[in-house]
């Protein structure tokens, strides 16, 4: 087992000081190669949750563990060394560094986790070369195309090589092409032992998922 | 680094601006302290006689004749050390009283005698050379009054009708001499004469015997090692008749009060410029740091710590504020410079970028550069990664 959740509940405070509910109490298990699909109509809390799963927010309740590791209950500093060890994310809108050139950007999560050294240069070389980038290592974000974005993305999330793969949706974005690499590479990634756990309104990626969790305002249907 | 500085070329500019008017006021500042300072260092340097009377409309040490009997008296007194006789004019008597901060002194000296001022041994010569004893018709000009009249050495100018050779040009003093023409005090009795009709009747009258030693406006007079300079000229008063003799103490007190003024609008221009540029600069900072919120976001969902985001802000805004104070100092100074080159047209310098003024001001960025970065990092770092995109979205 990978990831686990369970009794998870967010609510979140409205401007005006109303609490809004957006998950009731959810339940979740990935094991490795588990391609998992989160779906839902919008506001249904499928982000929130994906947050909550990579420690990217504190749930109000219930609990998270990362193998053994009941994560939600570290401490901040902890959930931090954690993410970084455990954890690759793919966003929807790339959030890729505007001041990094690609290689730098992918490089970012060796800066935090182990340091930059020549293997992880030619780690993350290889792996922009692998995504058809290595001409484009040294351009900026705003150099790049949406879909040579997210694949420097992509690249970025899985340097360290982290177990858990969550992607918000990571096609989302992008046109067909663009969109069919990424989903190519996240079902890779599981084949190959990893876990993936993806946020999406699409049902052709759900249909091809061995846990789908279908969340409507915040409860699981 | 250097992708940094680019990255932040509009925050390093935002604070060069900031940095630029705090260097710029505080200049002005030094340029004031710097005139006051100068005269109470001169005047806490040696005692100033001058005869007993109204004046003779005279420099700053006014009152009546000072006779060479009245000179050997004082030279007599214990604890004193030597007396050097002087004559103070003014350059042009229609004039010359109404700034008495800024006259335009003609300062005749006796050079058989050092000077007796401790704190100006010998006036600092920037061109040419400094009077000697025996010079007739030459002068060394301050460096103000030498600019304002575009003059140097080997220039001539004309005293009471009088052609004097320029034979040297003080350096900047930022204070009196700046302003001064000094003559040997026999050219000096000269002018006088030429000057005043009273002096021309009364030595023409032979009512009173006076020879030209006697004609003399004031006298500085110097301590012996370990004396106290005030107890010296109460001994003087007290001991010679006919004299105003000023209190080194109390003369200082005087200037300063005479320059409360402008102590308080230096006080009020350094206060305005550490407001003004302290809150751009901070301002400026902050905001930086505020717009990355999202990289924070997306840094702290790649294991970033809180110490290591703070660690990547504090170098990145000490470098920024280096760079940003330094530039700031660059306009500063370019920009004094271009305005003292036209203001020393009139003799004026309206700057002066002290040392002391130049690192108080980058030391003073670059603290409160990283107070800020601090303070905006830590308000960032309290948020969630996911609060932090979504702000930064």
């Amino acid at each position: 087992m990978l990831l686990r959740a369970e009794g998870l509940t967010k609510t979140f405070r409205a401007p005006s000081g109303e609490a809004v509910p957006v998950l009731g109490g959810v339940d979740l298990r990935v094991d490795a190669g588990d391609f998992a699909a989160i779906t839902g109509p919008s506001g249904s809390g499928k982000s929130t949750l994906l947050n909550l799963l990579g420690l990217l927010e504190p749930a109000d309740g219930g609990a998270i563990w990362y193998g053994d590791d009941r994560v939600s209950a570290r401490s901040r500093r902890a959930q931090g060394i954690a993410r970084g060890r455990h954890v690759g994310f793919v966003f929807q809108s790339f959030m890729l560094l505007a001041s990094l050139t690609a290689l730098d950007n992918v490089l970012l999560a060796a800066r935090y986790v182990g340091g930059v050294d020549d293997a992880r240069r030619r780690r993350a070389r290889d792996l922009l070369a692998a995504f058809g980038l290595a001409g484009r290592a040294g351009h900026y974000p705003a150099q790049l195309s949406g879909g040579e974005q997210q694949r420097v993305a992509f690249c970025r999330a899985v340097l360290n090589d982290p177990p858990l793969l969550l992607a918000d949706e990571p096609t989302g974005n992008l046109d067909d092409a663009n969109g069919a690499v990424i989903l190519d590479a996240l079902r890779t990634r599981a084949r190959e032992g990893g876990a993936v756990v993806v946020v999406t309104h699409r049902p052709d990626i759900a249909r091809d998922a061995t846990v789908v969790l279908q969340l409507r305002d915040g409860y699981v249907r | 680094m250097v992708g940094a500085l680019r990255r932040y070329a509009f925050t390093i500019a935002g604070i060069a601006i900031g940095v630029a008017g705090l260097v710029a006021l505080g200049a002005i500042a030094e340029r004031i302290v710097q005139f006051i300072e100068g005269g109470d260092r001169f005047v806490l340097g040696q005692i100033s006689v001058a005869g007993r009377g109204m004046g003779m409309g005279a420099g700053f040490t006014g009152g009546g004749l000072l006779p060479a009997r009245v000179i050997r008296r004082i030279a007599g007194v214990e604890g004193v050390s030597g007396v050097q006789p002087q004559v103070m004019l003014p350059l042009n008597p229609t004039t010359s009283q109404f700034m008495t901060l800024t006259q335009e002194l003609v300062l005749g000296m006796d050079l058989s005698v050092p000077m007796p001022n401790r704190h100006y041994r010998e006036l600092p010569v920037r061109n040419g050379r400094f009077l000697r004893d025996g010079d007739r018709h030459v002068t060394v000009l301050g460096a103000q009054l030498a600019a304002s009249r575009g003059l140097d050495v080997g220039g001539r100018l004309v005293l009471e009708g009088q052609p004097y050779e320029v034979v040297g040009v003080l350096d900047r003093m930022l204070t009196a001499p700046d302003r001064f023409v000094i003559v040997t005090i026999a050219d000096a009795r000269e002018q006088w004469v030429a000057k005043d009709p009273m002096i021309r009747t009364l030595l023409a009258s032979g009512a009173a015997a006076l020879t030209a030693g006697d004609l003399n406006t004031g006298a500085a007079v110097g301590w012996r090692d370990g004396a106290d300079p005030d107890a010296i000229a109460r001994r003087i008063r007290a001991d010679v008749s006919d004299v105003n003799v000023q209190l080194p103490s109390e003369l200082s007190r005087l200037l300063r009060q005479s320059t409360a003024f402008f102590s308080a609008l230096i006080g009020g221009i350094a206060a305005l410029a550490f407001v003004i540029g302290g809150l751009s600069l901070a301002n400026t900072i902050a905001a930086a740091v505020f717009e990355r919120v999202r990289d924070f976001g997306v840094k702290r969902a790649l294991g970033a710590s809180d110490l290591q985001l703070g660690r990547e802000v504090l170098a990145e805004s000490l470098g920024v504020t280096l760079s940003g104070g330094l530039a700031g100092i660059a306009i500063a100074a370019a920009l004094g410079l271009g305005i003292d080159t036209w203001a020393a047209r009139t003799g004026q310098q309206l700057f002066y970028f002290s040392p002391r003024l130049l690192g108080g001001a980058l030391v003073f960025s670059v603290l409160l550069g990283a107070a800020s970065a601090t303070y905006a990092t830590a308000r960032i770092v309290r948020l969630s990664p996911a609060e932090a995109i979504r702000r930064g979205a």
